[in-house]
């Protein structure tokens, strides 16, 4: 007895989502980095992190630079064209070239990593991107507030030693 | 039978009081002497503080002492003269002598002997404080001990005493003096009593004793030896160099620290990274600077180029960064040099610093 009320209760169910029409919405594409990213971008911070130090627990283990060398100028300009591809990009503001200052880019991904790990940011001197300068790591990516955090990590011999960690808004 | 033990143990107690002629007044409260330390042929001022004791203020005390030698022996009842002290204030009486000439000994006796052991008594003997030693400081290590500066105590109070004692032997230049002076000040310089060439009494006030064999003496009192020290005036050191003849030659600054005064925390001076490449930014950092230091100043050598700057600062910390971005894009070296020098052109850091090869 039991059985058949579970059976025709299970009958019932189907038959209520059998016929719906699943609306799926037009077709788009995915919303990319490239998206979320391009544009002129504002230093808000820039902060040097010792990592050797920081291994070792010695202080200081970082300081704050937003203030020197024209940082409070800083403004990195990430072009994409109307597909939203990248293009060239451009530090504006006068500041010491910590990584070159104008070129083209890319992603190391279009899209987030399901290994949470940072996408880079590829940075090349010329418009075919073989020749790559310097590697940005995207280590927070804008939502829907307009910030991103970027960082130019030095390594020698695959360890890193410096991190220079740039954090950035957009009006 | 029992009532009487009793009277007889009462007696007995009562006895000593009456066989000594002397009431005991105590134990003196503190001993000190100027100089602070003084060779056996040197005149001193021996300090007795009696507070502590029941002679009367400005009372009439005598110096009955026994060792190394006994110069008023026999005359318990009848001190002499000689062996008066002068009251100074505040139950504290003085008395001045030169050692080896009031106990005719040669200062090896009294080396030798077992120090200085006295009574002080009134003139009669009816009064006496308990056997006391006054202490004697030797500083014979300082003969070759290989210090230039050496003094007792080793922190100064603006009311007490000191003795600076320096072995030139060890300053350049000081092999010929005919006399050295004190040229110094209280809380670096703030107070100061300058060496003076051209003053006689300045010269005479501020010459050190000669010890022999390129070893002087300085002995003062901060708050009688300063003039014009301001009212409610605290004490955090005393800073002094030695100067031979007229300014032929002069030790480094030397600094003694008062007693109740807490120095601040020793300077410490970091590059900011640890580990760097010719891409990045140098950070020089100078924490707890002492007084009077707020720059630093630095030359950077990179192969061919040459950096140059100052950052100023604070006593609690000095901090700027070098762009070695910039001018090193184009240079290929792998290790910098890095002078560093404060304001008062003293070399801070003159250092090799390796340069990584980034990947």
């Amino acid at each position: 007895m039991k059985r058949k009320i579970i059976c025709l209760m299970a009958v019932i169910g189907m038959l209520a989502i059998g016929c719906n029409d699943v609306d799926d919405g037009n077709h788009v594409d995915p919303i990319t980095i490239y998206e979320k990213i391009g544009g002129e971008w504002n230093l808000m911070n820039l902060k040097m992190v010792d990592e050797v130090a920081k291994a070792n627990a010695i202080e200081p283990n970082e300081e704050n630079l937003s203030g020197l060398f024209n940082y409070e100028n800083f403004k990195i300009k990430l072009n994409v064209d109307a597909n939203h591809q990248p293009t060239t990009y451009e530090v504006l503001g006068n500041v010491p070239p910590l990584f070159a200052l104008n070129g083209y880019w890319q992603l190391s991904s279009a899209f987030a990593q399901p290994n949470a790990q940072a996408v880079r940011i590829l940075l090349y001197s010329d418009a075919q991107k073989t020749q790559q300068t310097d590697e940005l790591r995207l280590t927070s990516v804008p939502g829907t507030k307009r910030e991103m955090e970027i960082q130019l990590v030095r390594t020698s011999g695959g360890t890193p030693f410096i991190t220079y960690i740039f954090k950035l808004g957009q009006n | 039978m029992k009532k009487f033990i009793h009277l007889i143990v009462f007696a007995l107690m009562l006895l000593p009081n009456f066989m000594s002629a002397q009431e005991e007044v105590g134990t003196p409260n503190k001993i000190w002497s100027y100089p602070v330390v003084y060779k056996y042929d040197e005149q001193v001022t021996w300090y007795f503080d009696l507070s502590t004791t029941t002679f009367a203020a400005g009372e009439d005390i005598y110096l009955w002492i026994w060792s190394p030698s006994e110069p008023d022996a026999g005359n318990w009842e009848n001190s002499s003269d000689f062996a008066k002290l002068t009251y100074v204030s505040d139950k504290t009486w003085k008395f001045t002598l030169t050692p080896t000439l009031y106990f005719s000994k040669t200062p090896a006796e009294i080396a030798a002997s077992a120090g200085f052991w006295c009574r002080l008594k009134d003139k009669t003997g009816t009064k006496q404080s308990v056997v006391t030693q006054i202490a004697y400081t030797d500083f014979s290590t300082f003969y070759t001990a290989n210090e230039v500066i050496r003094s007792y105590p080793s922190r100064v109070s603006l009311n007490d005493g000191i003795s600076i004692l320096f072995n030139s032997n060890l300053v350049p230049g000081f092999d010929t003096a005919t006399s050295v002076h004190f040229h110094s000040g209280m809380n670096n310089w703030a107070v100061k009593q300058e060496y003076q060439a051209w003053l006689p009494e300045i010269v005479e006030k501020t010459k050190l004793k000669n010890m022999g064999d390129g070893f002087y003496k300085m002995d003062l009192i901060p708050s009688q030896y300063y003039p014009d020290i301001p009212d409610g005036f605290i004490m955090t050191n005393l800073v002094f160099l030695m100067v031979k003849d007229e300014w032929a030659a002069t030790t480094p600054d030397q600094v003694i620290n008062a007693a109740d005064y807490v120095p601040p925390p020793d300077p410490v001076f970091s590059f900011f990274p640890l580990q760097l490449s010719k891409k990045d930014f140098l950070g020089i950092i100078r924490k707890n600077n002492e007084t009077g230091v707020n720059k630093l100043i630095y030359t950077i050598t990179a192969g061919t180029v040459t950096l140059t700057g100052e950052f100023t600062g604070t006593v609690s910390e000095i901090k700027g960064f070098v762009n070695l971005v910039t001018p090193l894009q184009n240079v290929n070296v792998t290790e910098i040099h890095a002078l560093i020098k404060d304001n008062n052109g003293r070399t801070i850091s003159d250092t090799n610093i390796p340069l990584k090869t980034v990947d």
